[in-house]
């Protein structure tokens, strides 16, 4: 699966689970720049993601990511 | 206060932001309080060779861990242990964890809201219940704060015990208690004879550590007298590596206050976030409750 693929997966995630129809992430996405995003929610996404690729982020793996583009290479060596 | 948040800041300015928010609009009752258990703590701390900073970075390794626990249970939707075996196993007898957990605890009760709720719910009722000559006892109360303040606002009534199953609660409570006129025994509950009757029990969060909270509550309201009152808390939602039985709701908790035989005199509930209603229900936001029971006649 291409980034782009994995990207268009988690705009539509951070859309349901924000309720934002309005909200778009890149890669360069922060929590610092979605409102809606916080530390309650971001569990929320983590786990949401896992479901959507059937995949399971480690503890390190959670605690380390800087922003959407880090989750997405993460997802990628996953899937592969 | 202020030093604490400022170490807090230092090692984890995102959560210092959180806790900040909130306690910004504390009233003075709220940091004189404070002052006054850390201090407790601080020389009970220090006596044992260790820093302040020491309890600070416990609280952080549990906020830490807590995160962790949290993903868990929403990918689960149950706690991480479900019996008092796996818990022995990943913190009762693990002893840095225990002691990390034991000493994080202390600080949550003024850092976190939903803790410091509880304890304003029972400062400000205590006093309305406890009575002269009242016999009032404790279980589990590590880091005796309640037990103090029940002094504090019941000081005439006629003798103040606590009890808990783990020598370093003991421990951690006669440091911070230190000079107080309190009995600490160490001792199940449930060796307690159905004979000796308190007046008042308090017991803030402890069926959740059980297997089988109903059983713990009847052998409350057998230790208590028939005039007696207690002061039962409890989260939903909550998970955390020593929490076993899962509360989905304050409903589930009433039933189960209401099957042992208490009638609910009055309560107090309290998500840890500040959330609606229904983004806490869906994002299953820990719940505090906390009530005020009798017998039921």
């Amino acid at each position: 699966m291409e980034k782009t693929e994995i990207l268009a997966s988690m705009n539509k995630i951070w859309r349901d689970e924000l309720d934002n129809e309005a909200i778009t992430i890149t890669e360069s996405s922060t929590a610092n720049d979605i409102e809606e995003w916080d530390s309650l929610s971001n569990i929320q996404l983590v786990v949401a993601t896992e479901k959507l690729f059937k995949i399971r982020f480690n503890s390190a793996e959670i605690a380390q990511f800087k922003n959407v583009g880090e989750m997405i290479d993460c997802i990628k060596a996953k899937i592969g | 206060m202020d030093n604490i948040l400022k170490y807090i800041e230092e090692k984890n300015p995102a959560h210092a932001a959180k806790l900040n928010s909130w306690i910004k609009n504390m009233d003075t009752d709220y940091f004189s309080e404070s002052e006054l258990f850390f201090a407790r703590y601080k020389k009970f701390i220090e006596s044992t060779g260790k820093k302040l900073e020491y309890g600070i970075d416990c609280y952080l390794k549990l906020c830490a861990q807590m995160v962790f626990e949290r993903i868990e249970f929403i990918r689960f939707g149950k706690y991480a242990n479900t019996s008092l075996e796996e818990v022995e196993k990943s913190i009762y007898l693990n002893p840095e964890m225990f002691e990390y957990h034991m000493h994080g605890l202390v600080f949550a009760q003024f850092l976190w809201k939903e803790q410091y709720a509880r304890f304003n719910f029972f400062s400000k009722n205590i006093g309305n219940y406890l009575k002269p000559q009242d016999k009032y006892l404790e279980i589990g109360g590590g880091h005796a704060l309640y037990i103090v303040e029940a002094m504090k606002k019941g000081g005439d009534a006629n003798s103040f015990q606590l009890v808990d199953i783990s020598p370093s609660s003991i421990q951690l409570a006669q440091g911070i208690t230190e000079g107080l006129n309190i009995l600490f025994l160490l001792k199940n509950i449930f060796d307690f004879s159905p004979t000796e009757k308190f007046d008042f029990i308090t017991m803030g969060e402890v069926i959740e550590h059980v297997e089988n909270p109903l059983s713990l509550l009847i052998k409350v309201r057998e230790l208590l007298t028939d005039s007696g009152m207690a002061y039962i808390t409890t989260p939903a939602n909550a998970p955390t590596l020593d929490h076993i039985y899962l509360f989905n709701n304050a409903t589930e908790i009433r039933d189960l206050l209401n099957e042992a035989g208490f009638e609910i005199v009055i309560e107090k509930t309290q998500y840890a976030e500040d959330v609606s209603e229904e983004r806490a229900q869906k994002l299953k936001v820990a719940l505090m409750y906390a009530a005020f029971v009798k017998p039921k006649k």
